[in-house]
């Protein structure tokens, strides 16, 4: 007890110089820890020079100073390296949706992907597959864009001279229908994982833009359920499916494309009869 | 401005023809249309000559990925093999006995007829097993990964098991 009042008392006289002095001493000697240089292959593709060919450059970062996601390596890379190097991010937790690529053969975010600490092997960056590049790990998403505008993404209703007057009820049960499909941020981890998506990616819709479709369809608030349905009615939009599952594998958020389009198969199956019981 | 004459052109609609306003106040505010935008989206994209993004070469393997293209590579080699024989049986001049005794005066020893009968079966009962996987998933079970894996496995397994116990036989 008496001598941790006195050391509580020697420091107390201590001034602030005389703390870093000692704080410095402190980390000197320290050994200085070993650098761990990590490989990095990442796809380059300038569309600015005339006649470039996509390859792939590697870049050495040491992993003692830097953060723990790729992404942290990315912004490090093209701090320290390489401002050249272009990529898509924003949020840096996995919300935004923004820094979805192909990370060691697998799609992810790449704030949500862990650096693999094992620096005798090289972490590979690609573009998300089969997409148009517009340089470096940005792809063209217009197109997936333009597939979920397609398949009417708000709550529509038969009757909307109402709309605005108040608010549209939905019991606990119905709104829990939505969890593990409203959390979606679109970021085409699971379209661009996906083979049927990469072979018919102008006819069918892809795993990210079914499953809310799916969200749509049984909302207990929309009144176009059998509409969206026959909008699916097609060889291609829907059926180009064929359950390989690499959407659900690879989805970040840990949601399941695969089940939802399964979901959307077996209303498919019977909806035409609801709609003649109901009529 | 804008607002004034989307307004405008609303009413306009409504004014006209009343019966298909449900219809038409769904379609009226938009700028462009999906369709638009993805003709947009591929004229540009081959302008432009831009690269596609490496896919199969770059993506990793997972078991049911494998699985999946399995199947399908054995339902076409079997819908093929069965075309194949009906369409031999209806060519070829001999009958089947005819041309399954001159396999058996061939004398090529039970190691090749069993690998034979192995490729033959495996395909048949993988493909069967895979299938009934399949229906159990069109019922929309079975979605969750740990699932898919181990309905995987046991498909693996069982087709494996059989195809041996057929090219015993």
């Amino acid at each position: 007890m008496s001598v941790f009042c006195l050391s509580r008392s020697m420091i107390g006289f201590r001034n602030s110089g005389m703390m870093v002095m000692v704080r410095y001493a402190q980390t000197a000697v320290a050994p200085a820890p070993e650098p761990r240089m990590k490989k990095f292959q990442i796809y380059r593709w300038d569309p600015d020079t005339p006649g470039d060919k996509p390859r792939m450059q590697t870049y050495e970062v040491d992993l003692n100073n830097c953060g723990p996601m790729v992404l942290d390596a990315l912004i490090k890379i093209k701090n320290e390296i390489d401002p050249t190097l272009t990529f898509r991010r924003s949020c840096r937790e996995g919300i935004c949706g923004s820094c979805a690529m192909n990370i060691n053969g697998g799609n992810t975010l790449a704030c949500l992907n862990k650096i693999d600490a094992n620096t005798s092997k090289p972490t590979k960056i690609y573009p998300l597959p089969h997409m148009y590049v517009v340089k470096d790990l940005v792809p063209d998403m217009s197109n997936f864009y333009a597939q979920y505008k397609s398949i009417e993404p708000y709550l529509k209703k038969k009757d909307e001279s109402q709309e605005g007057k108040k608010q549209y009820f939905q019991s606990v049960e119905d709104r829990q229908k939505l969890d593990g499909l409203y959390e979606c941020i679109l970021c085409a981890c699971c379209s661009t994982s996906c083979p049927s998506y990469w072979w018919n990616g102008d006819k069918y819709l892809g795993p990210a833009v079914l499953m809310q479709a799916y969200r749509w369809m049984i909302d207990s608030r929309d009144e176009f359920t059998e509409e969206r349905l026959s909008k699916l009615q097609d060889p291609f939009s829907l059926y180009r499916c064929h359950t390989i599952m690499n959407c659900t594998k690879t989805c970040p958020k840990g949601l399941n494309p695969g089940k939802a389009i399964a979901e959307i198969k077996k209303m498919m199956a019977t909806y035409k009869e609801r709609k003649a019981a109901s009529a | 401005m804008a607002l004034l004459l989307r307004t405008l052109g609303r009413q306009g609609v409504c004014l006209s023809r009343p019966h298909y306003r449900v219809l038409y106040s769904h379609a009226a505010p938009m700028g462009t249309t999906a369709k638009e935008e993805m003709n947009k989206f591929w004229a540009k994209n081959s302008r432009l000559n831009r690269p596609m993004s490496p896919h199969i070469t770059v993506y990793k393997w997972s078991i049911p990925m494998m699985m999946s293209i399995t199947h399908r590579g054995t339902g076409l080699g079997l819908s093929g093999a069965i075309s194949a024989f009906a369409m031999a049986a209806l060519v070829l001049p001999g009958s089947y006995t005819h041309y399954l005794d001159l396999i058996h005066s061939l004398s090529v020893g039970p190691l090749l007829i069993g690998l034979a009968k192995f490729g033959i079966a495996f395909p048949l009962s993988y493909h069967t097993y895979n299938g009934i996987r399949h229906l159990y998933w069109d019922l929309g079970k079975g979605f969750k990964i740990p699932e898919v894996y181990r309905t995987g496995y046991t498909v693996i397994g069982l087709s494996a098991i059989t195809s041996i116990a057929l090219a015993l036989m």
